[in-house]
């Protein structure tokens, strides 16, 4: 027995009053318990779905241009000194930088021309027809442009090529024809839907093979990337790719980029506003209810103030009250909003890229949160019956 | 030892004023009786309010063993009434959903630290003394009037107060258990408890060792 029983007791005084009660602010917690959980899950889907419109980063080698003009004539850039990038030391300084989580995909290239020879096929100007190849790591590729659709497949081997819609048109390519590049007969494994890019217009091989022909052995000249940070702003990601790769220019889509961070962000900021919604609402419901509880108990309040029971006593039992409703509704709500969403979510097929997993600290936090926000919800009640006094809920004149 | 000198006590209401109280002045000694007699609204119940604390007078001192009750704090206050002051009233006013033990030990029951053995076994003996032994664990609605009565005593025994305030304690009483539940309040003084009881039935307030009657606000005897 202390002061702890007083509260205790009561709300088991009036057992369908208090299940009410707690029937009310569990189903708050269930809202904001689900509405989070349906939120994380939408975020982790989204930030999937996202990453399927390719890369947000791109990374060239550093180079000079000097701007030709004369006589009011205009002649353009002429790049003066073609450099390229290392391709171990560029791969192995992103995958340094501090916020490497964030990049989902680093797809190293090597731009070049070559002459493609195409059986039966003679260009005007001879039997060769020149033709931009881009070297990729084919794993690394087809992560970062997972929108791709190839007729055919994509290669699997050194001799195999993809070839962009419009060069596959222009040169009259289709999946199994043989042409000739770099020296050797090579096969056409895929030709690539129009995808409105570049890439319509080159062929994809090999990283090593487009290397090795070219005389540019472990060189890289452009690189793409797809990273997205929630919790931080793209440029930092930038910023740090910059110092890991002094040699490199590193540009962001920030439209790209901001377009996305701003899907994310409102379906949070959305989530959050209806949370907070719920929550005020059930901490009205439980401030209006303890504050009619205190109105009930006036004489009973009386009582204990006339044994001694200080004012601060009074204010603490009325506050314990409203911290244990709050424990009791957090620890039921989190366990069934918990399972409610596991079973909407997956009712809906919403878990197939992100799992939800019962965490007893996140049960824990949710009891203290909710035990506190009960709590506060009290306070105005409890500061009324600390000022009731004796004489008024006991004396009749 | 507690004296009051020259208390008053005005109601108002809806613009016109009641004098409960009119320049009452009473002492009451260690160990003595004192009922106070009175017809309905002659400010006997008013008069028990000021003295026990839970009333403030408009006028007057009172002083309990030479310390003034105007004069203390909010903390001194809550002292007296926890350890020197003890209260039965017309409604025994026992909380529903604790035991008849647990509303014996309600005073103890003022903060984190559990009551201690020796507390719950004196509450224990209280209750046995007012004769409820065996009953310790019942609720208030599985007791009768007279042994929720009886609760409230051994309540305000538990302290081991200086003074007992009762206001009508046989109000709500049949005649039989009325006259058992006096026995038991004219025992304690024995044992050096001052007590001041209202009452508005004279066959009651002649156990005392005084009687003081009142009409108008005032004592007349």
């Amino acid at each position: 027995m202390n002061i702890l029983t007083i509260p205790f007791r009561n709300i088991r005084r009036k057992p369908a009053k208090t299940l009410l009660l707690l029937l009310v602010f569990t189903l708050g917690v269930v809202s904001i318990v689900s509405l989070v959980s349906f939120s994380r899950v939408a975020r982790h889907s989204l930030e999937q779905k996202l990453w399927a419109f390719g890369p947000n980063i791109l990374v060239f080698p550093k180079i000079e241009q000097i701007r030709l003009s004369y006589g009011g004539m205009n002649a353009g850039n002429v790049t003066t000194d073609v450099r390229f990038l290392d391709e171990r030391a560029v791969l192995a300084g992103i995958d340094a930088i501090p916020n490497r989580g964030n990049v989902r995909a680093v797809s190293p290239k090597l731009v070049t021309v070559a002459a493609m020879t195409v059986p039966g096929k003679a260009s005007a100007s001879g039997a060769d027809s020149n033709v931009g190849v881009v070297g990729v790591l084919w794993d690394r590729e087809k992560l970062i442009k997972n929108y791709w659709m190839p007729q055919g497949r994509y290669p699997e081997t050194e001799e195999e090529l993809l070839a962009g819609h419009a060069v596959a048109a222009r040169l009259g390519l289709k999946p199994g024809d043989r042409v000739g590049l770099f020296g050797r007969e090579m096969l056409v494994s895929g030709v690539l839907e129009p995808t409105g890019s570049d890439d319509d217009g080159v062929v994809f091989g090999n990283l090593a093979l487009v290397q090795e022909n070219a005389g540019r052995r472990g060189k890289l000249n452009f690189l793409e990337v797809a990273a997205i940070c929630a919790g931080c702003p793209i440029g930092d990601i930038v910023d740090q790719m910059r110092a890991a790769v002094p040699d490199a220019e590193i540009t962001a889509m920030m439209n790209v980029v901001e377009q996305r961070m701003y899907s994310l962000d409102f379906v949070s900021n959305l989530i959050l506003a209806v949370s907070l919604i719920i929550l005020f609402i059930a901490c009205a419901m439980v401030g209006l209810s303890m504050m009619s509880q205190v109105n009930d108990r006036k004489r009973e309040i009386g009582l204990l103030r006339s044994m001694g029971f200080s004012k601060g006593r009074v204010f603490q039992i009325v506050c314990f009250e409203g911290f244990l409703l709050g424990v009791a509704a957090g620890g039921i709500g989190y366990t069934i909003g918990f399972v409610a969403s596991e079973k909407i979510l997956g009712a809906l097929r919403m878990l197939e890229d992100a799992s939800l997993t019962f965490e007893p600290a996140h049960l824990a936090i949710a009891c203290g949160v909710f035990g506190l926000v009960s709590t506060a919800s009290s306070l105005l009640p409890a500061w009324k019956a600390s000022r009731i006094e004796p004489s008024e809920a006991l004396v009749s004149i | 030892m507690i004296e009051a000198f020259g208390i008053g006590k005005t109601f108002r209401s809806n613009g016109s004023e009641i004098h409960a109280l009119r320049d009452v002045s009473l002492s009451v000694r260690d160990g003595e009786f004192v009922s106070i007699a009175g017809r309905s609204g002659s400010g006997k119940t008013t008069l028990l309010n000021v003295l026990s604390t839970l009333m403030r007078p408009d006028s007057g001192t009172i002083r309990y063993d030479g310390r003034d009750a105007a004069s203390m704090d909010a903390r001194e206050l809550d002292a007296l009434r926890k350890n020197e002051i003890a209260m039965v009233f017309q409604f025994h006013y026992l909380l529903p959903y604790l035991t008849a033990i647990e509303n014996v030990a309600l005073p103890f029951m003022d903060s984190m630290i559990p009551v201690s053995r020796d507390r719950t076994d004196h509450a224990m003996r209280c209750l046995s003394r007012v004769g409820l032994k065996g009953k310790e664990h019942r609720l208030p609605g599985q007791l009768s009037g007279g042994e929720q009565q009886r609760v409230a005593i051994a309540r305000a025994l538990v302290t081991s107060a200086k003074i007992l305030f009762a206001d009508e304690p046989t109000g709500s009483l049949d005649k039989g258990t009325g006259r058992e539940i006096m026995e038991l309040i004219r025992g304690f003084t024995d044992d050096g408890l001052s007590v001041v009881m209202v009452t508005h039935d004279r066959e009651y307030a002649s156990v005392a060792d005084r009687v003081v009657s009142m009409e108008d606000g005032r004592i007349v005897v």
